[in-house]
């Protein structure tokens, strides 16, 4: 059966391809072939002589996009603030916009409530109240922003929301005791569980599907590096301020840390996620740009550090520092690996990148295991630490984890699997990361007495 | 027959201006327009006439905007403004020029 909407949509995806072409440009010529093949129809032909005909006459594709191109020079630099041509899409981005300045307003004066009632961030004791609290000040609101743009229902409304009111309510009721080990660890895996909450709501409905889940993998990676690009903005203007200032001997200090900062970090949280979210389509994603930079260098650098480990003998692992950072770069190792796979196609046979990625897989996992081995004789020697264990559960969550990966990447290259099989495996292992920080940073705290 | 390139290219504006300001059209309408008015015998492109549309916007001769068709699609018409009346204005004038001296060199051949 001929597919006349599907070969439309092929025909206009082949002239978006082409990159001269503005998207308004693309709607008006794909709403020119719709009239021209509607008039071939009413004479009597039927869909597909009429596609065919009519693309025939709009003419060649390419030569179209170069007279376009003669037109629009600047366009080749993609614009993320297009306005949006029909009017539902222009309301419901003056609507997100809307929504990005009042959450970010709430967000900060969140922050400010709790000075109200002795917990300024001046007062003694207060850094442990907003370490343990931080996501629970901005989060929310991202989660909120994006039910709001799915149209969640109630129920999904109610299920994230209360999420957050019993984390929240755990977190404050534990007692906070010096000195703070397993305090400080529920504070740090708080996060990133809350970050998970709002990929539920950042998917929406089909939160339980790999492709929605994937999605989310690339939104994160895309979040921290557009992040990282706001957050310095932010920064530069809070500075510049400063110094201004300055300069006519008024001290911009007080208000700046008390207000500007806080309001500047809330809003850049908001911008950013409204950013990648409004992006998606427009602009190619940066993560996977940078695993491909990074991953050769990274699988040199580690290999260099193996041979040179093994030569002179020496133990990496005295101190309980370098295994967290051994457990950082696992994580960085893991960053890379599901960034490369986050932008290729499940059809696309394997290629350059994927044997990279299992190379880089199977050293971080020769370094890791000597540093798991070290861990071990650790506990053995010093008895056990909520910090001990939990650097020693993280390890073997993401072992477990890259090991999957690798072993899904033989059975792949051997050719007796598809693809997805990988991707199914990584975004199903997302519950096994939402179990261990919930136990880190739930149960951690009973388990060792708040120690 | 077929006109020239230069020709059609060089017609192309004040065929779209003069179709504009009869009224309000679009792409797909104003090439059938230019059809029926020369007798089939100039057939426009798509990839002429958009390109030459927008720049005629970009001179501020003309303007665009969105509008739903009668089957709720989108389409973009364009519509002539005061400095492209004064435009067709001024290219009438000299295509009258061309005309009657053309005109003139012919009846003498005759």
């Amino acid at each position: 059966m001929f597919d006349l909407e599907l070969q439309i949509h092929l025909w206009s995806d082949h002239l978006r391809a082409h990159g001269n072409l503005k998207e308004a440009d693309i709607i008006e010529l794909e709403s020119h072939l719709r009239e021209e093949i509607d008039d071939l129809i009413s004479a009597g032909l039927t869909a597909d002589e009429s596609f065919l005909i009519s693309v025939k006459r709009l003419g060649n594709l390419d030569a179209i996009s170069h007279e376009f191109a003669k037109v629009n020079t600047e366009n080749l630099w993609k614009h993320l603030f297009i306005d949006p041509v029909d009017s539902t899409a222009k309301k419901e981005s003056r609507r997100d916009i809307a929504l990005v300045v009042i959450f970010a307003l709430l967000a900060g004066t969140l922050v400010k409530i709790p000075g109200l009632f002795g917990l300024g961030f001046d007062n003694p004791g207060a850094e442990h109240f907003y370490l343990r609290n931080i996501s629970l000040f901005i989060l929310p609101f991202v989660a909120a922003f994006f039910l709001i743009k799915r149209k969640s229902n109630r129920k999904t409304w109610s299920t994230i929301m209360a999420t957050f009111i019993i984390a929240a309510l755990i977190i404050n009721i534990y007692p906070s005791l010096a000195p703070y080990n397993t305090e400080i660890l529920s504070s740090l895996h708080l996060p990133l569980l809350l970050w998970l909450i709002v990929g539920v709501a950042y998917i929406g409905r089909e939160w339980q599907s790999s492709q929605g889940r994937m999605n989310f993998i690339r939104f994160t990676g895309e979040m921290v590096v557009y992040g990282v690009l706001v957050s310095a903005g932010v920064l530069v203007l809070g500075l510049f301020t400063l110094a201004i200032f300055e300069a006519i001997q008024i001290d911009a200090e007080k208000f700046m840390g008390n207000y500007y900062f806080v309001y500047g970090a809330c809003a850049a949280v908001l911008i950013t996620a409204y950013l990648v979210e409004a992006k998606k389509s427009i602009v190619e994603n940066f993560a996977p740009i940078l695993a491909k930079i990074f991953s050769p260098l990274f699988l040199a650098i580690m290999v260099t550090f193996l041979v040179v480990m093994i030569i002179t003998g020496k133990s990496p692992f005295m101190e309980r520092e370098f295994l967290i950072a051994f457990d950082l770069m696992l994580a960085l190792v893991l960053g890379l690996v599901l960034y490369v796979i986050s932008s290729r196609s499940n059809q696309q046979p394997p290629n350059y990148f994927d044997y990279l990625n299992l190379a880089l897989i199977l050293i971080a996992f020769v370094i890791d295991g000597v540093a798991l081995s070290a861990i071990l004789f650790r506990l053995s020697a010093f008895g056990i630490t909520p910090n001990k264990i939990a650097a020693l559960g993280e390890n073997l969550v993401l072992l477990v984890n890259l090991g999957g990966l690798a072993w899904l990447y033989v059975v792949y290259f051997k050719r007796k699997c598809d693809f997805i099989k990988l991707e199914k495996w990584q975004t199903g292992y997302l519950y096994v990361y939402f179990i261990w920080t919930a136990i880190v940073a739930f149960i951690f705290p009973i388990l060792f007495g708040f120690y | 027959m077929n006109v020239s390139k230069d020709l059609i290219a060089a017609s192309a504006t004040p065929l779209i201006l003069a179709i504009l300001k009869e009224n309000d059209s679009y792409g797909y309408a104003i090439i059938k327009r230019v059809k029926e008015m020369s007798e089939n015998e100039l057939v426009w492109t798509e990839g002429m006439l958009y390109p030459v549309l927008h720049r005629l916007e970009e001179q501020l001769l003309i303007e665009s905007y969105w509008s739903k068709s009668e089957a709720g699609r989108q389409r973009k018409y364009y519509r002539i403004k005061e400095s492209g009346l004064n435009e067709l204005e001024l290219q009438k004038k000299q295509w009258q020029i061309v005309h009657s001296a053309l005109s003139k060199t012919w009846s003498e051949e005759e």
